[in-house]
């Protein structure tokens, strides 16, 4: 399970209140082949908001998320979750604990129905286990039951129940992003790592998946979401974050951001 | 029927048995969890030998012709059990092997060096397993009460086989159709992902890999308790090869079509070469054998990969309520 935190006290993240950080990064780092994808970011996420994470190609913005999610290795510097210090917990351990990612590239399982796709993703499922499969058969049946009704109401939501019991792999590219946000959200994340959510997708589709978002944090739910699309930025994200090679350029608004001559320069331009 | 019909069906299904068996396990390693195991054939050799040197009496007896450790003489189940164990056991270090800093190619080929390590280490080092020789005389389970030789011991034993092969197919199936089959499935299809979505990658093939070790160790015991001899010429890293042909036709991730695939490749398939007559320089036939299998692999692979019974698609929308809540947000349907 999670270690306790040993975090030094000016990099504490403790929940509870609404102000204090869901998540923050001190000095995090990662160099391939000695190339710093990232070089020292600090950042801190708050409960309840959409975090944008923005920055030209190459800035280290897919880089810092799959660090954060634990599926690539930070070279240095230290994530706090929650309160507890995460940087050597692996990625299935950081999901469990409600740190959820979604991927650039779509991730569906393919060879499985988008029904599938959504229950294998729930944490606790009794039947989740070589003993659970063998002797607690009657538990997992109630347990998926139950689940089916959760997953139900996604399939509603994203107006995808024609689908349920479509192989992942038929889908469409836009079908597929949806399948895997109703996928991470079922996995119940305190945090929903967003890495383009709206790459590829028809533009009606973009908008629906916006409003899906708001939704997410009006129920809760805290996002932080990398994209390339400064319109969608706009509208959904409250704070916005530049990364501009590998380091936090600025942090604000995005009316804020569009005053900075420098950010401008380096990203917003055109 | 006479008795060397009986003989032949009773040595046919036994040997199907074992070959079903065999492929359960290796299905549920390679066709649900996605572990391509080119050295499954090592599970089924370790239950061979620990199921022989259980059963047999130390290596003095006979005259002293073989040299091998153990010779603890146990009575049936025990070397049965132990055998599974040993097949599970092994499998650890190719789970260590295999976790997941090694590429799955990468891992595969590890694999498959393996089989071919091991097999050369105990052809070579007799005092093991009395070495290229192998073992003779391995006692046939409850050998001191009833005659071994008998037609009807050879059916109660190709029977007993057969029921066994069942019992590992419900595990198998109960496994498989279960959540945690579901986290398998998900493992196979993208590694990286099962591991964000909170899969503890690692843990899992290691538990499938024990598992289908334990079952490969089983099938090793049935055989060797059938045919009272066992050889590193019998475990050739090339008969893993046909195991994966068998389920890659059969149908990977089915089980019922591992099985199926079990009966048309090494039984159905070798079985009716045996009746080619002999022809070109000797060996010819055997080798072309394992061309044919080859080719049969190809052919598959590229006409029906999925094999001849494909995977069952696990259809759970008729478990959905059926009026769903409103619709909370916007009102266009998604591109397709």
């Amino acid at each position: 399970m999670l270690t306790a935190s040993d975090a030094p006290a000016e990099a504490t993240a403790s929940p509870g209140s609404l102000d204090e950080p869901l998540l923050v990064t001190r000095n995090l780092e990662r160099t391939f082949s000695g190339v710093r994808a990232v070089d020292g970011v600090s950042i801190d996420v708050r409960p309840g908001r959409i975090t944008g994470l923005i920055g030209p190609n190459g800035a280290g913005k897919s880089t810092m998320l799959a660090m954060l999610a634990g599926t690539t290795p930070s070279t240095s510097g230290q994530i706090l979750f929650d309160g507890r210090d995460v940087t050597r917990v692996p990625a299935f351990e950081r999901a469990r604990a409600g740190l959820v990612r979604t991927f650039q590239l779509s991730s569906e399982f393919k060879r499985m129905t988008v029904l599938e796709n959504l229950l294998v993703s729930v944490p606790g499922n009794p039947g989740d286990s070589l003993t659970g499969a063998l002797f607690a058969r009657r538990k997992a049946k109630k347990f998926d039951r139950e689940q089916l009704l959760v997953a139900g109401e996604l399939l509603e939501r994203f107006r995808m129940t024609s689908h349920a019991d479509t192989y992942a792999g038929a889908l469409s590219g836009g079908q597929r992003r949806l399948v895997e946000i109703m996928r991470a959200l079922m996995a119940r994340p305190k945090l929903l790592l967003l890495d383009e959510p709206m790459a590829g997708v028809h533009p009606r589709l973009a908008i629906e998946i916006g409003e899906h978002l708001i939704a997410l944090k009006e129920a809760g739910t805290t996002v932080l979401m990398v994209e390339h699309e400064l319109s969608i930025v706009d509208q959904l994200c409250d704070p916005v974050i530049v990364l501009a090679e590998g380091r936090v350029l600025a942090e604000g608004t995005m009316a804020d951001l569009r005053s900075q001559q420098d950010v401008v320069d380096a990203y917003l331009i055109g | 029927m006479s008795n060397g019909t009986l003989y032949y069906l009773t040595t046919i299904f036994t040997y199907a048995a074992v070959d079903m068996m065999a492929c359960l396990g290796l299905n549920l390693q390679f066709g649900v969890s996605g572990i391509t195991n080119f050295g499954f054939i090592i599970y089924q050799a370790v239950g061979a030998y620990v199921a022989a040197v259980l059963s047999m009496p130390g290596d003095a007896a006979n005259g002293g012709f073989q040299t091998y450790i153990g010779g603890l003489h146990m009575p049936f189940p025990f070397p049965w059990i132990g055998a599974a164990l040993a097949g599970a056991i092994i499998a650890v270090p190719t789970g260590l092997v295999v976790r997941r800093s090694l590429r799955p190619d990468y891992a595969a080929v590890a694999m498959l060096v393996t089989a071919v390590f091991l097999n050369t280490f105990v052809n070579n080092f007799r005092p093991l397993f009395n070495g290229a020789a192998g073992l003779a005389l391995v006692p046939a389970p409850f050998s001191g009460i009833f005659n071994s030789q008998s037609a009807s011991y050879q059916v109660y034993y190709t029977l007993f086989a057969l029921f066994l092969v069942g019992l590992v197919y419900l595990v198998v199936r109960l496994i498989s159709e279960s959540p945690y089959g579901r986290s398998l499935r998900a493992m196979r299809d993208d590694e990286l992902t099962a591991g964000a979505i909170g899969k503890n990658t690692d843990k899992m093939r290691m538990t499938i890999l024990l598992v289908g070790g334990a079952i490969g160790g089983l099938s090793g015991a049935m055989l060797v308790g059938f045919i009272n001899l066992w050889a590193p010429s019998a475990w050739t890293y090339p008969e893993t090869i046909v195991l994966i042909a068998a389920i890659i036709v059969g149908g990977r991730g089915n089980h019922v079509g591992a099985m199926f695939g079990a009966l048309l490749v090494p039984v159905g398939f070798l079985e009716v070469t045996r009746y080619i007559p002999p022809f070109g320089p000797p060996g010819l036939v055997p080798a072309l054998e394992w061309v044919v299998t080859g080719i049969l692999i190809l052919a598959f692979l590229w006409a029906r990969p999925e094999g001849i019974l494909r995977e069952r698609r696990r259809r759970l929308a008729k478990f959905l309520p059926v009026q769903g809540p409103p619709p909370l947000l916007g009102s266009s349907g998604v591109d397709s």
